[in-house]
């Protein structure tokens, strides 16, 4: 079966970026149709840090990206407040790290025009109880944390309810139908249902993240020259710091330790890989990661993590940078295509999650520009809106949102992070994405679902009865979207299972194979009834 | 309601639990499994459980556990503790936070038997003097002297230095039912037992260890440690009590005080006199072949002794109203559901939610159909009673004192307050 949809706009990739750019374009009237092969927040802007830099990572080597995040950043903390924890951070170099380095950072961070504040290292331990007595340095920098998964579920919710707006979840285009120089018709597919869907939209938009050099292929263009950089975090199971505490060295692995909420992110790592789909994380890794880490912590060494993932940075290849995506930059390009012989197409590369908003804002301009429409962007002063179906992703939310009602009748689907029936309802009906048998994955996505020590043991469980019992699941596909979700959820806590999530994993196996038996359920078609 | 005022201090539970526990059996450790939630007759109060407790603390929600009246509900009978995989204990947190409440905020009820027992040298929780103890005691040991000859020598001694045994007396029956106390008076009589009361501190209660005030709960057990040492008592044997048993066995023990005495279960003093042969009673009485289940304790049990003392309790069951006429609660032991009787919250002024509690236990007790259930322990025997009555059970709640005397023959008219109409004249002398 095959429909046809029309669009101003279709924007490839529903990222931080995609999502940007059908916001700030939905603000100046103009509408889109969003899609992604996956889901929302599928690639670099589900799997990083959640860290909204100072810019302080970059003063040393990258003045005006480092400046360039410090006003984004500021701009966010005023326009999307609930996204983001503005923790603080702070720059720590321990004995053996090179002090001349560390003490260059206050000048780096003027010349960037961040504010830096010397602590001494009581007063550094004073603020951070984590910290070692080996503190050699400590800089203060207004670093914040900022939740990817609300901002993007913010920024796709605000531009459906600002117009003709759409959202399609795994959708991805198989045949860009161009003629004349001008992309025709995007043929695209659910991936999910094998349908075809034909989007006639006057631009196109690629902003797909580690695919942007794959889809601008499909269009014809070769201008787009990725690095892909895959990036490996840890979770801890409680947050171990105030704020975000970074190593302060030249930029290597395991140097940042940020509050997530409830939680840490311990990360990254960085290695240069051929190929997105090399997204695992590994154990070599995660030894790596914490023994770097660990010499900034200590504390790391006895701290319970949960789980691991990875993702995968679309770099630009700068020709100075060799193979070392350390040394790669951090800034964004846009491409125009018009000397691929494209009038239609616009594909937005590089940057970082930090600075999203501008891409979106100068990917919009070009677009506006392109289809006469003169207004201006409006995403540096507009608030970014908040409903009841997309605030779930907030850690402790829930918790505290159950606690205050204390309603036995709305029973709580997950313990760890205390998310009850009535959020699993919201999401799947009115949050961006939803649709008839949603998937666990996407509801946990758009939820606190499966993030907390169990990683889903009980609640995939308790949430797939909950959509039985509604009606949103009926057939055996249910329970084959219950498997893919724990396969998922087991991808990143076989890496850390040691002390107190070995015996986890253990009870999650009993509950899944012993109890219901997901090993030897077999494979059918998704979807299909028995 | 209780409600805690806002001028309390927040408490950092992670903080606190890593301080408190032992490494490796932090809230960390926890898995999430619901072993505790599940087992806890207080799961659903306020919104809480065991599991949940400690996922808020994982979750930084301290504001929520430092002002949940949900503290009060929970009777620390360590159920939790004992059935966890990872050995977490959430009783010790409910205790910090417990602490914690401002004295006004706490139940009153609690607070007001803590303040009683901190009046006098007695520690009595019912304002008992030390005088008033052993006027009663006097008077009531002359009563049966008058009464039944078979007693007319009986000697009930106060402050007898060098007995081997030094008793501890639950302030209920010299207060309210002078006359229970005579069963033990015989029991002891009966096997020869030298043995003494203490003028001071002679309590068997310790309210303070439940309104969280740490310093009177030292200041209790070093009042009775020092009456104890000063007597030269060998063996300090606790009345059918469980918590008091608990609050000076583990107090010796958490506030580092030097006791020359060991301490004793009443129920194990039965069992071992049983078995020498000292206590010859059989289960010939029950002719209509009654049935009967018992409470374990959990302050003795679970928290104390461990199963030995089960063991005990059983063997002297058995013996009195015959292994056939026995039938256990499930589960039982030590992994038994605490009755909600403890904890204080019989004194906490919460009826609504202690009963509530307690329906799990009604349910275990009515599921055995026992005719009678036996409870070494004074609020288990004051919880159950008032469960049973408030939720139409069938059943009689007694001391096991009371049965030893029956099968012994010794059992007075007027000490039959907890027996149904079927034992109320059985074994009794015959009229002169």
């Amino acid at each position: 079966m095959t429909s046809l949809r029309e669009t101003d706009v279709l924007i490839i990739g529903a990222g931080a970026t995609g999502a940007g750019v059908m916001r700030d374009l939905a603000l100046r009237g103009i509408s889109s149709i969003l899609i992604d092969r996956s889901d929302l927040n599928a690639g670099a802007s589900g799997g990083n840090h959640g860290l909204l830099h100072s810019g302080g990572r970059y003063v040393s080597a990258d003045t005006r990206t480092a400046a360039e995040c410090h006003r984004e950043a500021d701009i966010l903390k005023r326009i999307a407040p609930h996204c983001i924890d503005d923790c603080g951070g702070m720059f720590v170099a321990v004995e053996w790290d090179d002090e001349t380095f560390a003490r260059r950072f206050p000048d780096h961070c003027r010349d960037a025009g961040l504010p830096c504040k010397e602590l001494s290292t009581d007063a550094a331990r004073t603020r951070e109880p984590a910290l070692p007595g080996t503190v050699i340095a400590a800089y203060a920098v207004p670093d914040a944390t900022i939740d990817p998964f609300a901002l993007v579920l913010g920024h796709v919710d605000h531009a459906i309810h600002l117009g003709d707006s759409a959202y399609l979840p795994h959708t991805a285009v198989d045949v860009f139908e161009i003629a004349n120089g001008v992309i025709e018709m995007a043929m695209c597919r659910d991936l999910r249902t094998g349908a075809e869907t034909r989007i006639r939209a006057r631009q196109v938009i690629n902003a797909g993240g580690a695919s942007t050099m794959d889809i601008a292929q499909r269009a014809g263009c070769s201008d787009v020259k990725l690095l892909y950089s895959k990036g490996t975090l840890l979770v801890s199971n409680t947050r171990i710091s105030k704020g975000v505490i970074n190593r302060l060295r030249v930029p290597g692995d395991g140097d940042i330790l940020a509050p997530g909420g409830t939680v840490s992110l311990l990360g990254t790592s960085s290695v240069t890989v051929p190929r997105i789909e090399d997204n695992r994380p590994t154990v070599a890794e995660i030894d790596h990661i914490l023994a770097e880490g660990t010499q900034m912590l200590p504390v790391l060494e006895t701290t319970r993590f949960i789980r691991a993932f990875s993702g995968v940075r679309p770099l630009l290849a700068a020709p100075d940078a060799g193979g070392n995506a350390r040394r790669a930059s951090r800034r964004f390009l846009l491409f125009d295509h018009e000397d691929q012989g494209l009038k239609n197409f616009v594909t937005i590369a590089g940057g970082k999650l930090t600075t999203f908003r501008l891409m979106a804002e100068k990917t919009a301009d070009l677009v506006a520009a392109r289809l006469g429409n003169t207004a201006a962007s409006t995403t540096s002063t507009m608030p970014l809106p908040l409903g009841d179906a997309i605030r779930w992703t907030e850690p402790g939310l829930a918790a505290r949102d159950w606690y205050r009602r204390a309603d036995p009748s709305d029973m709580i689907m997950c313990e760890c992070e205390m998310v009850a029936q009535s959020a699993v309802d919201a999401i799947t009906a009115d949050a961006p994405g939803a649709e008839s048998h949603m998937s666990l994955k996407a509801i946990a996505q758009r939820s606190r679902i499966g993030k907390g020590a169990c990683q889903g043991a009980f609640c995939a469980m308790r949430v797939t009865s909950h959509l039985y019992d509604t009606g949103v699941y009926d057939s055996r596909g249910g329970l084959e979207l219950m498997r893919a979700f724990l396969a998922e959820r087991y991808r990143g806590v076989r890496p850390v299972l040691w002390g107190a999530q070995l015996p986890q994993a253990e009870l999650a196996e009993i509950l899944h194979c012993g109890l219901a038996g997901l090993d030897l359920m077999g494979s059918s078609t998704t979807g299909e009834p028995e | 309601m209780l409600k805690k005022s806002a001028e309390t201090a927040t408490i950092d539970f992670l903080a606190t639990a890593r301080a408190l526990l032992p490494e490796g059996a932090s809230y960390d450790a926890c898995v999430g499994c619901g072993l505790c939630a599940s087992g806890c007759p207080a799961s659903g109060m306020f919104g809480m459980d065991p599991r949940r407790f400690i996922n808020m603390a994982m979750l930084g929600m301290n504001e929520e556990l430092s002002t949940t009246p949900w503290v009060w509900a929970c009777t620390q009978c360590k159920r939790c503790a004992y059935i966890c995989p990872m050995g977490i204990d959430v009783s010790l947190l409910v205790g910090a936070s417990r602490s914690n409440w401002a004295k006004e905020d706490k139940p009153k009820g609690i607070v007001r038997s803590c303040a009683a027992q901190m009046l006098d040298e007695s520690t009595s929780a019912m304002g008992l003097r030390s005088e008033d103890f052993v006027e009663i005691v006097e008077e009531t040991a002359d009563e049966l002297r008058q009464n039944d000859p078979r007693f007319a020598e009986i000697e009930v001694r106060i402050d007898k230095p060098g007995a081997k045994f030094i008793i501890n007396q639950n302030s209920r029956e010299p207060a309210v039912e002078p006359e229970e106390m005579a069963p033990i008076w015989k029991i002891f009589d009966y096997v020869g037992a030298d043995w003494t009361y203490a003028s001071k501190g002679w309590a068997a209660e310790n309210f303070c260890m439940f309104s969280g005030d740490d310093e009177a709960w030292r200041d209790m057990v070093k009042t009775r440690v020092d009456a104890i040492n000063d007597l030269g008592a060998e063996i300090w044997v606790n009345t059918e009590c469980g918590h008091s048993f608990y609050t000076l066995w583990k107090g010796i023990d958490r506030f580092g005080l030097e006791a020359n005495f060991e301490p004793a279960s009443m129920v194990s003093l039965y069992a071992q006199w049983i078995r020498e042969g000292k206590l010859p009673v059989n289960s010939d009485w029950n002719v209509d072949n009654l049935k009967f289940t018992v409470q374990d304790p959990c302050q003795l049990v679970r928290k104390s002794l461990g199963d030995t003392a089960a063991d005990d309790l059983r063997f002297v069951v058995e013996t009195l109203v015959g292994k056939d006429n026995f039938v256990d609660m499930q589960p039982c032991r030590s992994a038994n559901y605490c009755c909600g009787g403890g904890g204080g919250f019989l004194q906490a002024g919460m009826s609504k939610e202690r009963r509530a509690y307690g329906k799990r236990k009604f349910d275990q007790i009515v599921t055995t159909k026992a005719d009678y259930v036996l409870t070494p322990c004074h609020n288990c025997h004051s919880q159950i009673d008032d469960i049973g009555a408030h939720y139409g059970g069938a059943y009689h709640v007694t001391h096991l004192w009371t049965l030893i005397c029956i099968s012994l023959g010794i059992l007075g008219p007027d000490e039959r307050k907890y027996l149904g109409p079927e034992l109320a004249a059985i074994g009794l002398p015959d009229p002169q």
